[in-house]
This record gives structure tokens, sequence and C-alpha cells, in this order.
């Protein structure tokens, strides 16, 4: 299965893709380290963080990093670098466990048995991250557990098989405490297979620098627009169900660089993007005409 | 019978001189009249017939009217009034036989319309417009011949006016007023029953004023009279009438512009805008008329809330000048321009306040709620200026409204920096300071000093006032460099409100007094303060002290870099006042300007840290030496955008509640205030002084700061005081003292009202007061399930039944999980056969959740208070009859029951059912949430949260739980919004609201009146549909026997129920909810 290319876009097949190029993260605390060791041990990682606070982005960093590191201590001498490919499911809340494992198709003659992105990556040694995994159906959950602890197994029920992880394989999965209600929770029993790194918004200062790499903007818009970040932030919780993401401010940033009005830019990305309420609109909006001018 | 051949026999001769008709009718009358009459009475009627016939050379034509009037007159006709119509006709031929004739003619059809007694009446009238000559005669006549017609819409009192109209006119035109009589019946039958007499009367005035426009009236005044509200219609014709009485010419075209005028305004509003004019017209009928002309115009600019105030400030002017005022109301003046000008620019507060707090919120990312400065001084704690902005820590006050300016955009700008100055405030630390926090930009110097010294002080910030001995002044450069420091923070961190901040702080400085005219160290302080607004161009100060000035500049700018905090202000303001102590406080001689001259701040570069001693003067020597001579030291001006700021009281107040914290918690704080500090604490703020000083009782003023103050910070206050002065109460141990639990907190939230009326919402009509309901006694939850522990066991089983099957199989998909076997087989074979096989052939498990939310809204209101033997007790129950003795043994017999077991009220009921179907959700898992509402009028809707959606069922909502009280009244819409914006907030599927109720929906406000029902039960509709629309289940439940009235208008197409056995509720409220979401 190699890699194709259409008219001018590139496809993968899921195990074969692999970070290329070094993502853009800053770390803002041991998360790197701790991730690394992590690896080494083949813990499982849970990342725990509101959206847009660069969850995704970390794991996208991580494989890149691990990848490195990898084919140093393995491939030496080789040209060929091998690295760590990595695998993201977005969870949904109709995702079964079929969805993850594989299934049959039907084929011209019969059925013919297609494995899932969970399975090609524990097959292939691949970073699997389930993205959201709260969303997904619970017994999806149920079904990484034996993969979570020293088995590393993946039992494929319909085939009568089990596999066992490659050695490259690591479960990483995210969630969004943000949403925290009583139907949306982890199980314990779940939750405690996982060692967890806690994701939250960087400092003033950091978020800065990423808004103004990100973005590619000035650092006094950087500086305004992750002062706005920290003052719209604080409104969580009285009209705003998530303060704004560090996603939304780059982007806000992406427009400024591109000669969007300031004012403008946050109004599309920021207030009406986070809520739907006039009232929070409005005095989101008197903030951004506090710092703006 | 042989009476009438006999009259008629008698009465041949006589009759024989006169045409023909006259002998017929009086025959034909005879015979109609003799069944009624007496032979005596016929005889008479006759006689009276004769006798006309002989006035006058044509009165024997009325005489032939006469006679048959006689046979045509109803049945009802009785002598009486027969008499009444011979005499009438007698006299009236006497002076005109036409007049007479007309009479006659309309006489049956009067009597038909009006009742023979009123016939006198009716002849009447008419003789009123018969003056003597011909034209009235016809005139008269006319009115008479139009009895038919006329009286079958109006009635005599009516045509009474009518006459007086028409006899008024007549004066001026005999032509006119024939005309009008001849449609007013028309005119006078498309009127209103009620607005008929109203009408006449601004007839009648316009007939002696302008008489000429009477017929206009008359074609179009119903017309135009239709465009002014029913209701109101009345009294617009008074008002009407009353300027045309006002000598004025020109009434009628007044009166058609007004009723213009009034068709485009609001008929809900026609009656306050009509009152409003009334107001006006004893100054100036013109004025009033000019109002309603205008009235569209001017609420084309303002709302109609806003118009009392136009009408008021133009009232004003009218009093004392009527040309200013009619101008006013003309819209042609410049005053009355400005006045909507600034009514349409005016912002308030209730309108942008929820986005000022959030703004705030945003900004200092605390908790702040936020009020109207009038709120902070109702409190009594120290603050008295209500129009200015100010925080104690965590509330912002904000003055009601602003209108300096005469545009929206700019007031609100305005009332922003207003708003970002105190958040400021609380952003940039303004009331943090203490000895510990050390200055950034400045030298430090005051923590040695003040260790120093010993100090009785409660807060750092009081410490650091007790080093001066003039604490006026050093609060004022306090404030001063606190306040610069923080707009100088907001300029630099908030580039997009310089520009609004940079207006207000010119403005400000624009409206300072004159410099010269202080003396000089007061000088030295307003200096300071116009360079803290950015205003170093306007800083004066004589040659002679230049030096001094430049230094206190300095250590301004110093204060005002970026990085400092409130430490440096308190720096500043020591070293400033040390140099302001030795600037004499004297007027300098204004002889020569050239004495006073700009002064500017020195350089001090960019060191960061700012050696005092340099720029304050040799600082060796830290006593505070005496101040220099002159006059005693004034305050300078306010700045009003910067509003009040009292770092002491705050700070008092921080200290409060944190030991009010620290007593909840069951800590002893070893600090705890003693009332002697507190007291001296509020003695040493200047503002209480001054307030004591007025009343003249310091002790009483400062003890009731005191005690509000305590109230503020939620310490517990009064008693404790007492126990703390008390030598035998056990001080020590301060365990008892400290468990009075915090104020509750309110969150106000506004709702939308709906007017059936109108067809439109009242928008943010209500005001929702949500708090958590006190706490009570725990032991009332689980008496309830003991007591009903049957009951109980039965609903939970029942609900356990109802826990869904978490999977249930779905097959036939086009996709799923695995192959259904069979539909594959299927598949396969039709395959194999040729066919087109169905693809549907896999299955899935389909998860069902049982994913409901609840909220359960129990009436709290005082009916519930009824006991239920009491509502059961029908009266044919009662066998006291009407005997009161025996009422007496029967209330005392019930009396004596009661007592030896306290009755149950509709609320414990209520109560119990809760505790019940509590039970059985926590069976079932559903989310709920149960909230109890009461209140009085719209702007106190109270909300009381028992078990919001995210709290567990713990200890604390069992007891809050027995506090459930009857309190006030019921209005229901605003809590259904209310609960409904609650169910939004969960993401439950399956969303349900059940209203707990024992009768119709009332509160004060809520209708025309109390006993108004339409108006309540429309807005709860309303509510209950806007809940529907959500995609809320609603249901509503009565224990109010009467209830299928109003529920069936209430919840047209909603869920309701009446219990109609209030004590089987325990027992029904579970299974409904069951049946309600299986």
């Amino acid at each position: 299965m190699a890699n194709t290319t259409y008219q001018g876009h590139k496809v993968h097949a899921v195990e074969e893709y692999t970070i290329e190029e070094e993502p853009y993260y800053l770390a803002i605390g041991d998360e790197v380290s701790l991730f690394e060791t992590a690896y080494e041990q083949r813990i499982p990682v849970l990342l725990k963080g509101p959206t847009g606070a660069g969850k995704t982005r970390f794991v996208e960093y991580m494989a890149y990093r691990l990848a490195r590191s990898h084919s140093r201590t393995t491939a030496s001498g080789e040209s060929s670098e091998h690295r760590t490919p990595l695998i993201t499911v977005a969870c949904h809340e109709d995702l079964t466990a079929s969805d993850l494992v594989g299934r049959y198709l039907l084929d011209s003659d019969g059925t013919r048995w297609v494995d899932g992105p969970l399975t090609r990556a524990v097959k292939v040694g691949a970073i699997c991250y389930l993205d959201e995994v709260v969303e997904a159906r619970k017994d999806t959950t149920v079904l990484i557990h034996p993969l979570t602890d020293y088995r590393r197994l993946l039992p494929i029920e319909k085939l009568g098989q089990v596999v066992e992880a490659a050695d490259g394989f690591l479960l990483v999965i995210s969630y969004n405490p943000g949403y925290q209600s009583a139907l949306k929770d982890l199980k314990h029993s779940t939750r405690q297979r996982f060692i967890a790194i806690e994701f939250d918004y960087p400092p003033k200062d950091l978020e800065t620098e990423i808004i103004s790499h990100e973005a590619e903007v000035g650092k006094d818009v950087a500086t305004d627009l992750a002062k706005l970040g920290e003052k719209v932030r604080n409104l969580k919780e009285h009209g705003l169900g998530e303060g704004v993401s560090t996603r939304l401010l780059i982007y806000a940033g992406k427009l400024i660089a591109q000669g969007v009005p300031a004012r403008r830019a946050c109004q599309v990305a920021i207030t009406w993007a986070l809520t739907d309420d006039l009232e929070v609109q409005r005095s989101i909006e008197e903030v951004v005409t506090s710092i703006f001018e | 019978m042989s009476v009438v051949p006999e009259l008629l026999a008698r009465h041949r001769e006589r009759l024989s001189g006169f045409p023909a008709p006259l002998q017929q009718q009086f025959e034909a009358g005879l015979r109609a009249l003799a069944p009624r009459l007496t032979p005596t009475q016929l005889e008479m009627w006759s006689q009276s017939g004769i006798e006309l016939t002989a006035l006058s050379l044509r009165s024997w034509e009325a005489a032939v009217e006469y006679f048959r009037a006689g046979a045509e007159l109803p049945q009802t006709v009785d002598w009486e009034a027969l008499e009444t119509l011979a005499r009438e006709s007698v006299s009236m031929a006497a002076e005109s036989a036409p007049l007479a004739m007309s009479f006659l003619r309309a006489a049956p059809a009067a009597a038909r319309e009006l009742g023979p007694t009123h016939l006198r009446q009716w002849a009447d009238l008419g003789r009123r417009l018969y003056k003597g000559n011909w034209k009235s005669s016809s005139l008269a006549a006319q009115f008479y011949d139009q009895a038919g017609p006329l009286f079958e819409v109006v009635r005599l009192n009516q045509a009474a006016r009518l006459v007086v109209f028409i006899d008024e006119l007549s004066r001026h035109s005999y032509e006119l007023a024939s005309a009008c009589l001849t449609t007013a019946p028309t005119v006078l039958g498309g009127l209103d029953e009620d607005d008929r007499v109203p009408f006449i009367s601004f007839a009648t005035e316009l007939a002696q004023s302008s008489w000429a426009d009477s017929r206009l009236y008359f074609e179009r005044g119903v017309h135009l009279l239709q465009k002014v509200h029913g209701p109101a219609r009345e009294r617009y014709l008074t008002l009407a009438a009353q300027v045309a009485r006002g000598h004025n010419r020109s009434a009628f075209q007044y009166f058609e512009e007004t009723a213009n005028a009034m068709g485009e305004l609001e008929p809900d509003d026609h009656f306050r805008i009509i009152e409003l004019a009334e107001q006006l017209a004893p100054h100036s009928a013109f004025a009033a008329m000019d109002f309603l002309v205008s009235v569209p115009t001017v609420l084309s600019r303002i709302r109609m809330d806003e118009l009392d105030a136009w009408q008021d400030s133009g009232l004003r002017i009218l009093q004392m000048s009527h040309d200013g005022g009619e101008a006013y109301f003309r819209l042609q003046s410049t005053r009355g321009e400005d006045v909507l000008d600034t009514l349409s620019a005016r912002v308030e507060l209730s309108k942008v306040g929820e986005i000022m707090r959030l703004y705030c919120k945003a900004l200092t990312g605390r908790n702040l709620s936020l009020q109207s400065s009038a709120a902070l001084t109702e409190k009594g704690i120290g603050w008295v200026d209500q129009d200015r902005a100010s925080t104690e820590g965590t509330t912002i006050f904000l003055p009601e409204s602003m209108e300096r300016y005469h545009d929206k955009a700019e007031n609100f700008a305005a009332m922003k920096v207003f708003a970002t100055h105190q958040a400021g405030r609380i952003e940039f630390g303004s009331f943090e300071f203490s000895t510990d926090l050390e200055p950034a930009t400045l030298q430090s110097r005051l923590p040695s000093l003040m260790a120093s010294r010993e100090s009785a002080a409660v807060t750092a910030i009081e410490a650091f006032f007790d080093l001066f001995p003039d604490r006026k002044m050093a609060a004022d450069l306090f404030t001063v460099v606190e306040d610069g420091r923080v707009d100088a923070s907001i300029r630099r961190e908030y580039g997009g409100i310089r520009k609004a901040l940079q207006r207000m702080q010119q403005d400000a400085l624009a409206t300072r007094s004159d410099i010269r005219k202080l003396p000089l160290r007061q000088a030295f302080v307003e200096n300071l303060v116009r360079a803290s607004l950015d205003g170093d161009d306007a800083v004066r100060f004589p040659k002679t002290h230049r030096e001094e000035m430049e230094q206190g500049l300095g250590l301004l700018g110093a204060a005002f870099r970026q990085g400092s905090n409130v430490a440096d202000s308190a720096e500043a303001t020591f070293a400033l006042y040390r140099i302001a102590s030795m600037i004499p406080n004297t007027i300098e001689s204004d002889d020569e300007d050239g004495d006073w001259e700009e002064v500017e701040a020195p350089d001090t570069g960019d060191k960061m840290s700012v050696d005092i001693g340099e720029l304050g003067g040799e600082g060796a020597d830290m006593q505070m030496g005496d101040v220099a001579e002159g006059e005693e030291y004034e305050s300078p001006d306010d700045v009003d955008f910067r509003g009040d700021f009292k770092p002491e009281l705050v700070q008092l107040l921080m200290k409060l509640r944190e030991d009010a914290q620290g007593g909840e918690a069951g800590q002893q704080n070893p600090q705890q205030l003693t009332p002697e500090q507190l007291q001296e604490l509020l003695e040493k703020s200047a503002e209480i002084n001054l307030d004591a000083m007025m009343e003249g009782d310091i002790d009483q003023t400062t003890g009731m700061f005191l005690s509000n103050l305590m109230k503020e910070a939620g310490t517990p206050s009064g008693d404790k005081e007492n126990k703390k002065g008390d030598p035998t109460g056990d001080a020590s141990t301060g365990e008892d003292e400290d468990e009075a639990p915090l104020a509750p907190v309110v969150t106000i939230y506004y709702y939308d009202e709906w007017d059936f009326r109108a067809h439109d919402y009242k928008p943010r009509w209500c005001a929702v007061k949500e708090q958590k309901l006190e706490q009570g006694e725990e032991n009332f939850y689980e008496n309830t399930l003991k007591e009903h522990a049957g009951l109980v066991a039965q609903t939970r089983k029942q609900f356990e039944l109802m826990k869904p099957e978490l999977f249930r199989k779905i097959k036939r998909l086009p996709e799923g999980e695995d192959f259904d076997l069979d539909a594959a087989i299927d598949w396969m074979i039709e395959r194999k056969a040729g066919g087109s096989p169905n693809e549907k052939i896999y299955w899935r498990r389909n998860k069902i959740e049982r994913d409901v939310a609840v909220a359960f809204l129990v009436d709290m209101s005082a009916s519930t208070d009824e006991e239920i033997n009491k509502r059961d007790r029908r009266p044919d129950d009662d066998d006291y009859d009407d005997d009161p003795r025996k009422y007496l043994s029967w209330w005392v017999s019930k009396r004596r029951q009661e007592l030896s077991s306290p009755p149950k009220r509709i609320i414990d009921l209520e109560k119990e059912s809760t505790v019940l179907l509590m039970t059985a959700l926590e069976t079932i898992g559903d989310q709920y949430g149960i909230y109890g509402f009461s209140g009085y009028g719209r702007d106190n809707v109270e909300f009381f949260v028992i078990k919001d959606f995210d709290e567990h069922l713990d200890n604390a909502i069992k007891k809050r739980l027995d506090k459930v009280t009857p309190i006030r009244s019921t209005r229901m819409g605003p809590a259904i919004r209310h609960a409904t914006h609650k169910l939004m907030l969960t993401d439950a599927k399956v969303k349900i609201l059940v209203l707990l109720s024992d009768g119709r929906p009332q509160d004060h406000g809520y209708g025309r009146d109390r006993t108004e029902k339409e108006y309540a039960i429309h807005d709860t509709k309303q509510a209950l549909n806007e809940a529907k629309r959500e995609g809320i289940t609603p249901f509503c439940l009565t224990v109010d026997r009467a209830g299928h009235d109003y529920l069936k208008t209430m919840c047209e197409d909603i869920g309701y129920e009446v219990v109609a056995d209030i004590e089987a509720l325990p027992s029904r409220l579970p299974t409904l909810y069951r049946r309600l979401t299986e």
C-alpha cells in the first residue's frame, strides 16, 4: 500500500501517515519529558484539557520527536528513517467497537475483513490517538482495556484472533473535562489505566509567543490577543461554556495579519465564534474594543 | 260602547266647519281609545282636541294630528301621558300650530322609543329650540319630526345635550343647526354609547368658539375620534373641549391634528399621553394640544417611558413662560430639542448593566456584581453620594444613567470608562495595600517607618493614614496618585479605550475651578490632579515654589510608570505629603499673573527605582513635621469618572468578610476586630464624621454604620458586640458567635413579559432573583420518609422498573456492527438468483439512554398556607347555620381538634410530595432540579433553589426542603422562564418542567388590577409555550379545584392535571411523573 498522489493532494494509508515536518509546539511545563518517559515505559497517556489548548498539536509533536529518537536507536546506519506513525481517531457518539477494530465488508463474492484504525495501529506499532474519547460509546472504551495494561493485546472477537501490539504502539486518549456531565464522564476502570497530563491555556507570555509564531503577527498584536484571551476566559461559567481557545486567538491573529481590522477580526474569530448569547457577545465586544483600537 | 257615538254626536256640529279629515280622525281616535279610557277620560280627551281647533286659524290641523295620535299611540300610553300630551299640544298650538303638528305627528314614535313617561321632557327639549320666530319654529319642528330615528339611537339625556348644542349653533346659523340636526342620528349612532355626551359637549364648545367648524366636526369627528383608543376618548374630548373653551378659534383644526396624531400611537399609550396633556392644559391649552400633535415625532426618538421626563421639563418651562413652553411643545425651541437629544441619547444602567458586569468580570477575573450607586448609599456603610461610581471590592457601583452627551454611543463609552476605572482599581490592586507589598518603581521607605510605629490600626491602609497629621490631605493625595496610576495602567493596557478615557479626562480638566484662586497648598494638590488627568499643560504654580511643584510632578510620574503598584502610590503619597506640608496654605496675591507659570515634570529617565530623598526633600528625617501655616486645607474638586475612592472602608470590609468566613470554617481568628477598633476606624473616616456631626449624634450614627458594615460583611452583628462586652460571656472560644451563615448570594436575571393586549413582550420586565433557600432542620426529610414508608417503597419499586434496558439490537441497517445472518443469507440467495438484493443486512446495538432532566417548580405563594381541612369544608357541612352561638361552639371544637393534631397545609403536602419524588428520581437517576418561587411585583420575583441540577442530594438540600414556606404572590411567567433557562443549561435529551401550584397566577401589577386574571394567565401560557418551543415538555399540576377553568386556557395543548383530592398528592405526583417520561 504505497502512498499515492492524486491531483495535488497526498493520500496515505492510516498506518503510514507520519509527521514529516516538525510541528510547532511550545512546552509549557514538563509535559514533553513526561510523555517521552511514558512512551519508553509504554504507559498509556490521557490528555485532559479544554478545546484548542494544544492537545492534538502536542501529540503530533511528540509523534515527530519520538520518531527521531526512535530512528536514532533502532535504524542506525540505515538511510530510510523509520518514523512512528500517528493514527488519530476523532470519536463521536455513534463510534462503535467495530468502527475501531474492523468489520466484514461485502465483496463481490462474499465478505472481506477490513481492519479498523485501532487494529492497524496495534499491528504497525503506531501511536493511536483517540480524540475526545468520552464522546464514543461506552463499549468502545471497554475494548481498549486489554491494550492499556501489561497485556497489550487486542482481541478481535469476530475473527477469533488476539493481536499482540507491536513494540511502538501506544494508546493516547484525550478528553475535555469542560463538558462535565454525568453522562459524559470516563469510567474509573478506564481512567485508571492512563497517566493524565493536564492541559490548560498557556500563560499569557507563552501564549503571546505561540500566537505570534502561528499567526505570524507582531509581538504587540499577539500580546493584545493573549490579553484578550485572558480576559474572555474570566467569563467562563458566566455566560460562556468554555473560554476562548488559543486556536481561536491564532485565527484572529491570522486575520489581522492579512489586513482585517483588529476589532472586526476579533468579532468574527472570537466573539461570534464563542457564543450566540447577544448579551455575552456584547460584553466580549466591549472587552475587544477596550483592548483594540 | 255607547259613549263613542254620544261624543261623536255631541261634537259633530262643532267639527262640521272643518275639513272632513278632522271628523274622521276624531272618530278613529275615539274608537281606538274607548276600550282603555273611562267615559270621563274619553270626554276630557275629546274636549282637548276640540279646544285645539279653536286656538288659531290653522290649529285645526294640529287637532287632526292630535286625534290621529290618539289612535296611533302605543297601548302602553296611559291616561296620565295622554293628559300630558293634550296639555302640551294645547299650549304649543297656542304659540305655533305647525310646531304642535310636528310634535303630535312624532309623538307616537317618541312614545314608543322613550316610553310614555318621557313625553313631557321631550316636549320641553323641542320647546327650548323655539324662539318665537318661524326659523326657530321649523328647527324645533324638525327636532320633533326626527324623534323616531333619533331616539332609536340616543337616550333622552344625550338628546338633551344635543339640543343644547343645536340651540347654541342656532344662535349663529339656523341652516347649520338644521343640517347638524339632520345628520345627528347617523353621527351619534356611529359613536360608542360612552363617547356621545363628550362628543356633543365638545361640539357645544366648538359652537361657541368657532361655530363654522361645527359642520366639519359633525362630518369628520366620528371618523377622527375612532383613532383615539376607546377608553381614552372621553378624556380626550373633555380635554379638547377645555381647549376650545380657551377661546380658541382653531379648536377643530387642533382636534383634527391631535386625533390624527393619536392615530399614529400605540392605543395602550393613549391614556397616559392624554393624562400628560391634561397636566399641561391648565397652563396653556395650546401647549396641551401641541404636545399631543408632537408626541408621534417625539416618540420616534425616545421611548414611551421617557416621555414623562420630556413633558416634565417642558411643563417647567411652561410654568415660567407660556410662550417658551408652547414653543417647546411645538418642537420649535432648542431647549426642547436638547432635552430630546439628551433623553434619546441617555444610557441607562438597567439596560446595559449585565453587559457592564460581564465586561468588568472579564477585566478583573473576579466574580463581581454590578449595581447602581444608589444601592450602595442605601446600605449605609459609609458611601453617601448616589451619583458617583465606586466599588467596595466585590461590587461595582455605577450611576443609574448617563446623559452627558447627545449621542448614545458616547454616553455608553462614558459609562464604560466609569466601569473600567472601577474595574481597574480591582485589577490593578488599589485595595491590596499592605506593609509586605514592596514598591516597584519607588524607593521603599514606608515599611520600615510603619514597623517602627506602634499602631492599633486594623487594616494596613488605616495604619498608613495614621502616619499623617492631616488625614484628609493624605487621603486626597493618595486618591490622586492611586487613581492616576489606575488610569495610567488602563491607558497602557487597554489601547482601545484610550480615546474615550482621554475625552473624559479632558472634560474633567475643562471643568476644574480656577487654580489661581486657591490657597497654595490646595493649588499644589490641584495641580497633581490635573497632571494625573494627563493635563500637564494645565499645571500652573507660582515661580517662587516652582521647585516643589516639579518634585511633586516627578513623584507622580514615577508612581505612574509601568509595573508600579499600590505601594508606589503610598510611597509617592508620603513624599508628596511632606512637600505639601511645607507649602503654606495661603492665597498668593494675584496682582501679577506673571507669578504663575507652567511647570513641567523633571525628566527622571527610565530609572526603575526613584530615590525619594532626591525628590521628596531632605528625607533623612522621617518624622512628620508641623504643617506650615495658612488656611485650613480643603479637598480638590472631584473627578467624576473616577468616582468615590474609599480604600479604608474597602479594606475594612474585606477584613470583616475574611473574619466572617474564617468563622464559618470554625477557625478561631486571633485578630477578630473588637467593636472599639471598629468604632475608632469609622470615626477616622472624614465623611462619616461630617454626617454624624450633622446628625448631632456621633455614637448613634457610627453605631448604625457599624451594624450596617457588619451586615454587609456577613458578620453576625449587634448582639455579638454585646456578648464580647459582657464579662460573663465566654469570649475566648468564639465558637457559637461565628456560626451565622453568609448572606445569601442573590443573582438577578431579567425576563420579558408577555402583554396579551399589546401582543408583544415587555422587554426585561421582570427581575428574577435567584438564591439558595436557607437551610432548616434535616429531620423533616427523614420524617416524611418514615411517615410514608409504604408509599416510598412502592414508588421506588415502580421506578426501578422504569430503568431502561441498556442495549437494543436494531436490524436491517445498511451498515452496522456485524451482519445479520438471516438478512445476509437472503442477500446471498437473492444475489445468486441474479436479483437485486436488499443491502440492508447489518445490525447494530442501539443504546437507549434514559436522558431526562426535570425541573420542579413549587409554588410558595401565601395561599399555600391554607389548611387542608378548611379547604375541604363545604358550607353545607357547617352545622352552625347562621347562629353566632352555634358558630362559636363549632369554632371552639374545631380549634381544639386543630390543636390536638396540627392541620396540614397545602405547602406541607407540596413538600411531602417533593420528598417522595426525590427518592423516586434518585432511584432512576434522572437529573432534576427543585425550585420554589414567590415574590411581589415584577422587580422582585424570588426564585429559590432547593436543589440545582448540578447538586447532589445531600444534607444541605434536605435541610433546605424544610424551609419551603408560603411567602407572597405567584408570578408564574418569569419563574417558568427562569426554570426553562435552567433546563436549557442541561444537555439532557428529554427535558420536563413540572409546575406545582395551588391556584391561578397572581401578583401585584400582574394585570390591570388585582382582580384581573387574563393578563397573568396569558403571560403564564406564553411562558409555557416558550418552554415548549425550546423542546421542553411542560406540565402543570394544581390542587385548586377551580383549576379547570383557567388551566384550560393556560395550557391549551400542554398537559395538566387537577388533583382534586389534595391528600393524594404525594402518591399522585410520582405516578404522574412516570407517565410523563415513559
